[in-house]
């Protein structure tokens, strides 16, 4: 008797769950909002700020070429190589910045952590999906880019369980 | 540890009736491991587990990077509890190089790890109902495993490998409004954990097919060397939060889940029961947390060691997890030896499984909490 009482509350209780929200993100149509813009990392005070690891920004006008990112990515994945470029900034002599092999990089973003300058932060854009494997080689220029963002959905809780929407 | 068997059924010597089956490395049921089991009929004569097949040299990589650089591989092991595996790196680096971590720093590594830890138990219940024939043991778990997942990739900024406990406290601070998030995020699957006992952990069927099987006796679980839950479902009282307490866990008010039958169904009881001291955990470091202050103490570019050598170990959601890291002045580590659970627990499984039923290994294997890739490290 009680095997059998425990077999229909165990169905019961997931029956219960046909009037419980569906908790799916439906994510093509639906994208997760983030916290901020992105990792960054303030040298200053060498704390970071909260954001998500995605694609790298580079900003071109602070970059001085000096490697920092690609030495901390040397023993972790090597994505991170020094290119020359065409432009000229002041502060960047050598006239190299990095470029990275996002078939290698593991969004660690101890790269952030190592830039002095405020020229390399993270940003929200994860969707860096490629049909080639050289596509997904950005070059500083790529990486100048600020990504077009369009996340809008969170988690709402409620009695009627947790949903996205 | 034998079950009472029907008659006729010998357990040694009839060589021409017993069969030999591979399972693994490639079937689900196994992970990534073989275990060699010869069967007479349905039932299990000798279990020889075969590890090894995911081994990656985390150890020997260890020795030609620095500190710093050691993080994001040393958490592949355990993807899932990322924050666990590093813990004991990050406390024993800091002994090393004497850091001192900011009061702040302390709460919030707590409060990563507690949430890495239902991230994980919950991962790992997920696959334990599956391979008892539960699917929706598997789908509840994954699902509301997503909540602490937002959590942790809103303080860290990724989704599973998180590379956010380093030497000297924490990446970054929270996000804005984390706390009121992860009170609400905590309380939700609290009240969805309450969902799990009627369907799967009160099911009939559940029960009749752990309780009673792969039974683990008290000197048995000391005297195999057993950590983490297997050890407490043995009816011992072992928590190394609570018996050598790192960073801020003496602060905090929890209790050590024991329960004293050692079967089957009390290995897998107690990383539930858990998850609800790790939600208490949670709440109290959230409220005993200092509001402001540093997070990270600035380290020297570049590091270097003393003459030393460090032990420290935390509970990870398989046990005890310890890294021993010798030194010598360089920036690199001179030796990395990473002792796990995972690798611990499976030393008792041939042990468990002779007498069982073949039916009964997944769930004695799974009741475990052995994971294949922390145990090759």
């Amino acid at each position: 008797m009680s095997t059998a009482g425990g077999i229909i509350r165990a169905l019961n209780s997931g029956i219960k769950h046909l009037a419980i929200r569906r908790f799916t993100l439906r994510y093509p149509e639906q994208k997760l909002k983030f916290v901020g813009d992105g990792f960054q990392f303030n040298p200053e005070t060498g704390v970071g700020i909260a954001g998500l690891r995605g694609r790298h920004i580079l900003y071109h006008e602070h970059c001085t070429g000096c490697q920092l990112c690609s030495v901390a990515c040397e023993g972790i994945a090597e994505a991170i190589g020094m290119v020359k470029i065409d432009e000229t900034w002041k502060q960047n002599k050598k006239a190299i910045m990095p470029q990275i092999d996002y078939g290698k990089c593991v969004f660690c973003g101890l790269c952030v952590d190592a830039c002095p300058f405020y020229a390399l932060y993270m940003t929200n854009d994860y969707e860096l999906s490629s049909f080639t494997k050289s596509a997904l080689i950005y070059t500083p220029a790529q990486l100048a880019v600020k990504p077009k963002i369009s996340q809008d959905v969170e988690i709402k809780i409620d009695d009627r369980g947790a949903t996205h929407g | 540890m034998a079950t009472q068997l029907p008659p006729g059924i010998q357990l040694e010597k009839v060589d021409d009736r017993i069969m030999t089956l591979n399972v693994g490395p490639q079937h689900p049921g196994s992970g990534h491991m073989r275990l060699i089991i010869k069967v007479d009929g349905d039932y299990i004569v000798s279990c020889d587990p075969d590890p090894g097949y995911v081994h990656r040299g985390e150890e020997k990589m260890a020795e030609y990077r620095n500190y710093i650089q050691n993080i994001p591989h040393l958490e592949r092991p355990v993807i899932h509890d990322s924050c666990n595996i590093l813990y004991p790196y990050c406390l024993a680096v800091e002994e090393l190089l004497g850091i001192e971590v900011p009061e702040r720093a302390k709460y919030i590594r707590v409060i990563a790890s507690e949430l890495n830890r239902c991230i994980y138990t919950l991962y790992w219940l997920a696959i334990y109902g599956i391979f008892l024939g539960h699917s929706t043991m598997f789908m509840w778990p994954a699902g509301d495993r997503e909540l602490f997942i937002d959590l942790l990739e809103a303080m860290s900024g990724a989704r599973v490998t998180h590379a956010y406990l380093v030497p000297g406290g924490v990446r970054n601070d929270l996000p804005a409004n984390f706390e009121e998030r992860c009170l609400r995020q905590v309380d939700y699957l609290e009240k969805r954990l309450k969902e799990y006992q009627s369907i799967f952990y009160k099911n009939p069927i559940l029960i009749s097919r752990t309780e009673g099987t792969g039974i683990l006796s008290r000197t048995d679980a000391i005297r195999l060397g057993t950590t983490g839950s297997v050890l407490r479902a043995s009816g011992v009282d072992y928590d190394i939060r609570k018996k050598e307490p790192y960073d801020v866990y003496e602060n905090l008010d929890f209790e050590t889940v024991v329960r004293k039958e050692g079967d089957s169904y009390a290995r897998s009881y107690i990383p539930y029961l858990e998850m609800f001291e790790s939600c208490r955990i949670i709440r109290d470091a959230i409220r005993k947390m200092p509001k402001s202050g540093s997070v990270r103490t600035k380290l020297k570019p570049n590091p270097k060691g003393g003459n030393d050598e460090v032990y420290k170990r935390v509970e990870s959601g398989r046990g005890s997890l310890g890294y021993y890291i010798v030194s010598n002045n360089r920036p690199e580590p001179y030796r990395v030896k990473i002792s796990v659970g995972s690798f611990r627990n499976l030393i008792c499984m041939p042990y468990l499984l002779k007498g069982e039923l073949l039916g009964n290994m997944p769930s004695v294997y799974w009741g475990l909490n052995y994971w294949p890739v922390e145990a090759d490290r």
